[in-house]
């Protein structure tokens, strides 16, 4: 284990204990407005200051990570195996089936997300709770981000198909089943890596702009979308840098996932 | 944040040293404006593309602008004052039903072309806007029952007009009428306003030009308007609007929001007004339809009088309008803001913020507390979501606060954001809510122009459109109100009526109003002779005499 | 093996073509008695693949047609449903293919990939399994303990792949098996290694084996007969001796004559594989 990768995984183990220690190192919560203490700078009782309602944002950023570090992977591990099963499974098999497969990506690539999105938050009940809310806006994430990387698991998956080792195991008499999961799935492991951490940071912005929508975490309750949105009227970045905290811990945890995960990838090539 | 007073008010002073201060005073500005008038032009933005350069096909802001720059009209309503002034009209009258105005009209007044006005014209103007095949919205208001309209041209400067019905506020409409020309080859490019159009470029600007012809002088007897031009540029954006401001290519921006008032403010707190409570209110309104596809208990506890008002009680105005708008709006009483100086109900008392009173009274009621959370006589836990557009900033924060606010009584709200489109099926169409926070835009200080929202029968009746028949006896009074003072000669007697509608809102909270918002502006320095109000036009409804130096 | 050459193992007469374009085989003939080695020459593009792909079921169904029979076991395999072929394929012919590298999964162990290849033929227990890959890899003259087991393709030496390769085939003890071009790409030291264990394989299990080779000398030294084929089709058959005394065929001899040799007298003709 490099230096680096030692740095890594302390930030997120760091990150991790802080997020799960929140209601002890924050007890305020979340939620609490001082109201009379809004849009503060940093201070011994607001480590990070508060929010234009004054709610403490170091709460808001532990509370916050819990949220998006625990849905936003599950959503990326989502798309991401619905991306191997679609796309993989429709490459090895290949013909009509990668035709339909194809076809079905580019329908859904070229549909109009926005409408559908809509639709979706007229169908969910108005009476939601925040947490259910986030978690409902993961899954559409995950049901719906799967689709570039389909394609490229289509196309290698092709090229696995016809691979001489994948004929070397159907001349030892493997069945089809064994055969995808034994022999095609572990090669598409790069591109699935890919996809997954991809769509992390992807889909922590995402469930912030669905919030137009009425998707996405609702209030009082903190996401790392919704704190990022905080930044959208900044005007200049010296002014008031606590604010930048929740885009800092987004870089570092995004990197150091990716600085361990590069590992596991070379040991797996 | 105070009001910017700008009047010059100095009680102490004698009669005698006021008028050789004045003398004095007027010396300067005489120096001054020589100096200033000199190519003297003010730029500020349309935000959108005007539709029409024709005032009787008025319907949006760009050509309403337009229209107030250019048009001549026989009665102007000072924006400062809100009085009726007189225009091209030296005096007017209307009989005692209401049916009939007629004027005495100025002599001596051209068209920007140089053709004579007379009553004439007034008669044509009249026609055309009351003509059923031009639709013009601007006639809308005059359309109080079927029938012709009559006009009487007694002379040259004396005319009449009869319609077939008694209109409301029948005068104060006429500010809205700018005046065509029947004879002039340039059609209504000939106009009687302050400024006449120059140059179009769609997409672009209009630039508009000083009328030589403009009848109006100052009280030195100097011709108005001040002002070569008036240079407007088309642009939607209003961020590109405050960096073209702050780089002083623009010298107005007439209506700011809170935040970017404080930015501004931050950097050059000189050009920033703060005018005070707007007549735009915020407010929150509960789902009374009968059919709406929401749980019985739920309208139950919406319909009921007590639990409104038990919610309105426990909703902390101030603090709406100090964290969310800064301090800039004030804690709204009811329909009408205080700045609607005459048709305001002076009487009605500010909503109390008191939790414990609203528990109390929700208590009375039948509901209870238990571990924090409340419930209704069925045991029900008072949950319910609040509706608002997703992207106004500041609904979103109002809606949060309330969220905190009710959490105290125990009653759990879930606050959602839709996107515009959504919101107004959900609230016209399906009636698949519970509560909406809306603002409602008011530009006309007459009641007259608010029957649409509280008649029952109407659609536009928000918490409970197209009833057949009132289904509340407070509706029906309210119905009875309106209707009584929307045929009510009598200025008073209409003023009684809508200060009872007043009291009666006040009473059942159907909806309830929770802030109006400051009218912010921002004026360059450069300008000279600026007293921003709350009415529109905010910055330029002085435009005849505002001045700029420096350029 | 007492009615070894009275009935063939497997007997073989089959068209092939390729949809749209001329066949790739024409009535192509030939037999394997069990327990023996023959050999298929011919030049790369001769149909030499699509021959044993057509034995093993494997030819692309919707892009190929085949005509003829192959009967293997009383049994015509054109004739079989894809799950009867896949009972057959590993356990009664094994195919051995070219590369030993890319025949290999990269992302798998050695121990997965032999325990993959022995539970498509076989439910018993974990420790049958062990057995079976311990025999197996000792047959290839492979260590069998777990550090071998636990490596992947690409920390082994091409020669060791091609012996896992090998063990795989072997691990359900087939009647037949298929190499094609199974030397090809190796080394000529390594090479005649694993042509030696194909010999030995051949004498202590019995195994038929249908040796596919572009290379007439490195079949000489393993195999019983030798059949070549040409543009399609099978121009001359016969024993290796036979062949190699006296080849009739006018592309036989090409082939012969393309033979490298070490000349050890004069007019004596020696071939090549006798050299090593």
């Amino acid at each position: 284990m490099s230096l680096w990768q030692k740095l890594a995984c302390a930030a997120l183990v760091l990150v991790v204990l802080a997020s799960f220690a929140a209601n002890w190192l924050a007890p305020a919560g979340y939620a609490h407005q001082y109201r009379e203490a809004t849009d503060a700078p940093p201070s011994r009782t607001h480590w990070l200051g508060t929010d234009e309602l004054g709610r403490d944002r170091f709460a808001r950023v532990l509370y916050g990570t819990r949220i998006s570090l625990l849905l936003a992977p599950a959503a990326a591990l989502l798309s991401t195996l619905l991306a191997a099963l679609i796309g993989g499974i429709a490459g090895y098999l290949g013909g009509a089936w990668k035709r339909a497969a194809m076809a079905v990506t580019d329908l859904f690539l070229s549909l109009p997300w926005l409408f559908l999105l809509i639709t979706a938050r007229a169908l969910l009940p108005l009476n939601v709770s925040p947490l259910v809310s986030v978690m409902v806006t993961f899954l559409l994430l995950g049901l719906l981000g799967w689709t570039s990387a389909a394609r490229v698991l289509c196309a290698s998956a092709a090229l696995l198909r016809g691979s001489d080792f994948v004929r070397q195991a159907r001349a030892a008499g493997i069945n089809g089943r064994r055969l995808f999961w034994m022999h095609v799935l572990p090669n598409l492991k790069p591109v699935l890596f890919a996809q997954f951490w991809i769509s992390i940071p992807v889909f922590i912005l995402s469930e912030a702009n669905l919030g137009i929508l009425g998707l996405g975490v609702a209030e009082p309750m903190p996401s790392w979308g919704s704190l990022l949105k905080e930044l959208e009227g900044l005007v200049s970045v010296g002014e008031e840098p606590w604010k930048f905290v929740p885009l800092i811990l987004l870089v570092i945890v995004v990197t150091s996932f990716q600085i361990l995960l590069s590992r596991q990838q070379e040991v797996a090539a | 944040m105070k009001r910017h007073n700008r009047q010059f008010r100095c009680p102490a002073l004698s009669a005698p040293t006021a008028k050789a201060l004045a003398v004095l005073v007027f010396c300067l500005v005489s120096i001054c404006t020589r100096s200033l008038a000199q190519g003297g032009g003010l730029r500020f933005c349309l935000h959108a593309e005007p539709k029409t350069f024709d005032p009787l096909k008025v319907d949006d802001d760009a050509s309403g602008a337009i229209r107030y720059l250019t048009g001549g009209v026989l009665v102007r309503e000072n924006r400062q004052t809100q009085q009726l002034e007189p225009g091209l009209a030296l005096s007017w009258k209307v009989s005692s039903d209401g049916r009939e105005i007629s004027f005495r009209l100025r002599s001596g007044v051209s068209f920007s072309d140089g053709t004579p006005f007379s009553a004439e014209d007034v008669a044509y103007t009249v026609q055309q806007l009351m003509d059923p095949a031009l639709h013009s919205p601007t006639g809308d208001v005059f359309r109080s029952g079927a029938g012709s309209v009559e006009t009487k041209v007694i002379s040259q400067t004396q005319i009449s007009i009869r319609f077939p019905a008694p209109v409301a506020g029948l005068a104060a409409l006429f500010d809205q009428v700018a005046i065509m020309s029947v004879r002039s080859p340039k059609k209504e490019m000939a106009v009687l306003g302050p400024f006449m159009v120059g140059d179009y470029k769609p997409g672009s600007s209009v630039v508009l030009n000083r009328n030589p012809y403009y009848w109006k002088t100052d009280a030195q007897g100097r011709k108005l308007p001040y002002l070569d031009s008036i240079h407007l540029d088309i642009q939607p954006n209003r961020d590109v609007e405050l960096l073209r401001f702050k780089r002083e290519e623009l010298d107005l921006i007439n209506s700011l929001d809170s935040e970017y008032f404080d930015k501004v403010s931050a950097s050059s707190p000189q050009v920033v007004h703060d005018a005070g409570p707007s007549l735009d209110s915020e407010q929150l309104w509960f789902n009374q339809v009968a059919k709406a596809p929401i749980p019985g208990y739920k309208r139950n506890w919406f319909r009921s009088t007590a639990f409104r008002r038990a919610i309105s009680q426990a909703i902390n105005r101030d603090d709406l309008s100090r964290v969310v708008y800064h301090g800039h709006a004030q804690p709204a009483l009811g329909p009408f803001s205080p700045a609607n100086k005459f048709w305001f109900n002076a009487n009605l008392k500010p909503q109390i913020y008191s939790p414990e009173t609203a528990l109390k009274a929700l208590q009375g009621e039948g509901f209870r507390m238990e571990n924090g959370t409340l419930k209704d006589k069925e045991g029900n836990e008072v949950v319910f979501s609040i509706i608002t557009n997703a992207g106004n900033k500041q609904r979103e924060h109002m809606a949060v606060l309330i969220q905190d606010d009710l959490q105290k009584i125990g009653i759990h709200v879930n606050v959602v954001t839709l996107d515009f489109p959504s919101l107004i099926e959900r609230m016209t169409q399906t009636f698949d809510y519970e509560a909406i926070i809306l603002g409602l835009t008011n530009v006309d200080l007459d009641p007259n122009n608010e029957m649409n929202v509280w008649l029952s029968s109407s659609e536009n009746h928000q918490w409970n459109p197209s009833q057949k028949t009132p289904e509340t006896e407070w509706e029906a009074e309210i119905d009875r109100l309106m209707r009584e003072q929307a045929s009510a000669a009598d200025l008073n007697k209409r003023k009684e009526a809508f200060d009872r509608v007043q009291e009666i809102v006040a009473e059942q909270q159907p909806f309830i109003f929770l802030i109006n918002k400051n009218a912010l502006s921002a004026v360059s320095t450069s300008v000279r002779g600026a007293a921003p109000v709350i009415l529109w036009p905010q910055t330029y409804w002085n435009a005849e005499s505002l001045m700029v130096a420096g350029k | 093996m007492a009615d070894g050459h009275t009935q063939p193992l497997l007997s073989a007469q089959i068209s092939v073509c390729y949809a749209g374009k001329p066949p790739v085989l024409r009535d192509v003939k030939f037999e394997i008695q069990r327990g023996e080695v023959l050999g298929l020459v011919g030049q790369s593009g001769s149909g030499k693949s699509t021959l044993a792909m057509s034995i093993l079921g494997l030819l692309d169904k919707k892009h190929s047609h085949i005509e003829g029979e192959i009967d293997f076991h009383d049994s015509d395999l054109l004739k079989l449903s894809e799950r009867e072929l896949r009972a057959l394929r590993g356990r009664a012919i094994a195919l051995v293919l070219q590369s030993p590298l890319s025949s290999l999964n990269p992302a798998l162990k050695i121990r997965t990939q032999l325990k993959e290849a022995w539970r498509a033929h076989a439910s018993g227990s974990g420790e049958d399994c062990i057995h079976a890959m311990r025999t197996a890899l000792q047959n290839v003259s492979l260590p069998a303990d777990d550090d071998f087991l636990r490596k992947y393709p690409s920390q082994m030496s091409v020669g060791q792949a091609q012996r896992v390769l090998i063990a795989m085939a072997i691990l359900h003890r087939p009647a037949l098996l298929i190499a094609d071009e199974a030397t090809s790409a190796l080394d000529v030291i390594t090479q005649s290694e694993i042509l030696s264990l194909f010999r030995e394989l051949n004498r202590s299990t019995g195994m038929a084996i249908l040796y596919i080779s572009h290379d007439l000398a490195s079949v000489a030294g393993i195999c019983d007969r030798i059949a070549i084929l040409h543009q399609g089709a099978i121009v001359e058959c016969g024993t290796t001796q036979q062949i190699f005394d006296d080849p009739h065929h006018e592309y036989t001899q090409k082939l012969m004559a393309a033979i490298p040799r070490i000349q050890s007298s004069a007019g004596n003709k020696t071939h090549a594989a006798t050299a090593r």
